[in-house]
């Protein structure tokens, strides 16, 4: 068995240059699917992530969603605010507003969402995540303050708003307290074009009682979906409407995720699958090449005594320690080029991607490049192998 | 003994026949030493090949030890080429990946004999056609001359009854080709059956019998 192994490694060396390309092949095939799976596994991974560490939240919202869009259908009264504070196992609840206005900088004017809420409930969702460049964040009694987004910061208006600056928020001045920093994807719609006030500054400038928004933290995530499903019933209760209330647990916006997980990953998949057909067919080709090359060899060897068999093997042999070399080789180049794909998904982003390599991955493309390397090394081997001792003699 | 009954080989090329073997009718002896001559393309190499069980013939039969070969299946045939005949080829075609040991090692090994036992052996024959000292020289670090002799010490490996020789000194100058013929002849004497093909009158005339070919036919 041992002469076999060092028969084929003999032959291999002897051919360096075609084994080094049949190992490129298997290796740009395999490294194509493992990191593209990596890659697949680490983006699933950072966001779920993010949105499991928010998992004790139900956002609830005055409206219906159907599909992708958002439909508002009103505003929550302080009597809804009221009546969940009735219901059991809420840890905290947070009302919020917010509403287009126009806001005035340097005579300038641009329309602006206003966001007004509990402060330390705010700066828990948002502050603590995405963090502040400049200043600081609101206090309860700053009720002529406002922290700005990154984009209200730098894009809106022709000149770069700092903290201090001022500001014209509906015909009422407010000072510039603090500026977020550029969010990443999950934050960046809800921070960047924003403005944020107190809640009692919002509803005197937005000239509103209502409330848009309640954020509902919960003791047990566990029962999220019960209690997501009570304060739908009281909400729709005090308005006298059947589905006036969308109550949306973080868990059921995983699950939404998941699908979309699923369709990414299969396209993921499919690129890396045309990859590695691709690489099969090269594979093959330089396979196909070696046995013919070598078909006087296999002449010669049966003249002396070889049975088919025996060619055979010892051709599928080689052909096996090439693909496994190459197999291995391709899972090492996936695994780097999946951590170097991260960074950029990552850097693009702005979402912390780290490619995650399952023991499952890299088991299955070593597996895959056995597969395809014997496979195509087996038929013209067999070919070969079956040819008259003369025939094979008399080739090259 | 080796017996041809009706021996007749026909290679077909598209629209062409060519008739290689006509009814060739041919016994050889255990023991004797015959050389084969004849123009080229008489069908010398054909009738060697049919004869060393490389081919098939088209109709006819060819028996050794009055085993009609053409019954045999296609891992007998082997096993009859790797343990009764040793076939040496004007080429040498000696396997260039592998050193001359394992070159003549490598029927040993298709025989499925131990490592160890198998080298010791082929040295043994390296020994025997005087390339002691080339024993791990690569095909291309060697004379043709030398690299005859490897492939007569691989034709001997697995201690074959009959040599079979398709001009084995038509690819090297006269010096190696006596020498090579000075093996033949040890050979024969140690009772073997060679067979070989040559153009060269005097190297034909060191056979104990001479038979001349033409147009597919063996001359009385
Ligand atoms: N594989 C083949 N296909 C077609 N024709 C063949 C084949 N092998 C041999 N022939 C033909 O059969 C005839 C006999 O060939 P063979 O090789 O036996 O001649 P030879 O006596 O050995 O000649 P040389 O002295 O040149 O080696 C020739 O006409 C040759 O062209
Ligand atoms: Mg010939």
């Amino acid at each position: 068995m041992i002469d076999k192994f060092l028969m084929a490694y003999r032959s291999i060396r002897e051919r360096r240059a075609r084994s080094i390309l049949t190992v490129l092949g298997i290796v740009v095939g395999i490294a194509a699917i493992v990191s593209l799976m990596s890659v697949g596994y680490g983006m699933e991974e950072a966001i779920t992530g993010e949105l499991t560490a928010m998992a004790d939240l139900i956002s609830v919202m005055p409206g219906k969603i159907t599909g992708a869009t958002y439909v508002e259908l009103g505003g929550f009264t302080d009597r809804d605010v009221k009546d969940l504070q009735r219901i059991g196992g809420i840890k905290d609840i947070s009302a919020m507003t917010y509403d287009a206005v126009e806001v005035e900088y340097r005579n300038k004017r641009a329309p602006i969402f206003v966001f007004g809420g509990d402060t330390k409930e705010l700066e828990g969702f948002y502050v603590e995540p995405v963090g502040l460049k400049e200043g600081r964040w609101l206090r309860e009694n700053d009720y002529k303050g406002c922290v700005i987004g990154d984009r209200v910061a730098n894009d809106f208006f022709d000149e770069v708003i700092q903290v201090n600056d001022k500001l014209i928020i509906n015909g009422e001045k407010f000072i510039v307290v603090g500026v977020f920093e550029k969010a990443s994807t999950l934050y960046a719609a809800d921070v960047d074009p924003h403005i944020f006030l107190t809640l009692r500054a919002s509803k005197e400038v937005l000239q509103t009682d209502e409330v848009k928004y309640i954020m509902v933290r919960v003791y047990d995530i566990d029962e999220a979906e019960e209690i997501a499903e009570e304060i739908m019933e009281v909400i729709n209760d005090n308005h006298g409407l059947d589905d006036f209330a969308t109550a949306m647990t973080m868990g059921s916006m995983i699950e939404l995720m998941g699908d979309i997980f699923n369709i990414i990953r299969g396209v993921l998949v499919g690129i890396a699958a045309i990859a590695l057909i691709v690489a099969s067919i090269g594979i093959m080709n330089t396979m196909l090449m070696s046995v013919m090359e070598r078909t006087h060899e296999i002449g010669v060897m049966k003249a002396i005594g070889a049975k088919s068999r025996d060619v055979l093997s010892l051709f599928l042999l080689e052909s096996s320690m090439v693909s496994l070399v190459g197999g291995v080789l391709g899972c090492g180049l996936g695994v780097i080029v999946a951590k170097g794909l991260s960074f950029v998904a990552s850097m693009a982003s702005g979402l912390e991607i780290e490619a995650i390599v399952k023991p499952e991955v890299i088991l299955g493309g070593i597996a895959v490049a056995m597969i395809v390397g014997v496979l195509s090394g087996f038929y013209p081997a067999r070919k070969a192998s079956k040819m008259s001792p003369v025939e094979a003699v008399r080739y090259g | 003994m080796i017996r041809t009954e009706n021996l007749t080989k026909v290679y077909r090329m598209g629209e062409v026949e060519v008739q290689a073997l006509r009814d060739v009718n041919l016994e050889i002896q255990d023991g004797e030493f015959i050389a084969i001559i004849g123009p080229s393309g008489s069908g010398k190499s054909t009738l060697l090949n049919m004869i060393g069980c490389l081919d098939k013939p088209t109709s006819g039969a060819v028996l050794i030890d009055d085993i009609n070969t053409g019954k045999l299946s296609e891992n007998e045939l082997a096993e009859i080429r790797r343990e009764k005949i040793g076939f040496i080829f004007q080429q040498f075609n000696l396997i260039h990946t592998l050193n001359a040991l394992e070159n003549v090692a490598l029927p040993i090994f298709f025989a499925g004999v131990r490592r160890e036992k198998r080298l010791k052996r082929a040295e043994e024959q390296l020994v025997k056609v005087g390339l002691e000292d080339r024993i791990y020289h690569k095909p291309s670090e060697m004379s043709g001359g030398e690299q005859q002799r490897v492939a007569i010490a691989r034709a001997l490996s697995n201690d074959p009854e009959i040599v079979i020789g398709d001009e084995p000194t038509g690819n090297v100058d006269t010096e190696a080709g006596n020498a090579i013929m000075d093996i033949l002849e040890g050979l024969n004497r140690e009772g073997r059956t060679i067979i070989v093909v040559t153009h060269d009158a005097d190297i034909a005339a060191r056979a104990g019998r001479t038979k001349r070919m033409r147009d597919g036919k063996v001359l009385d």
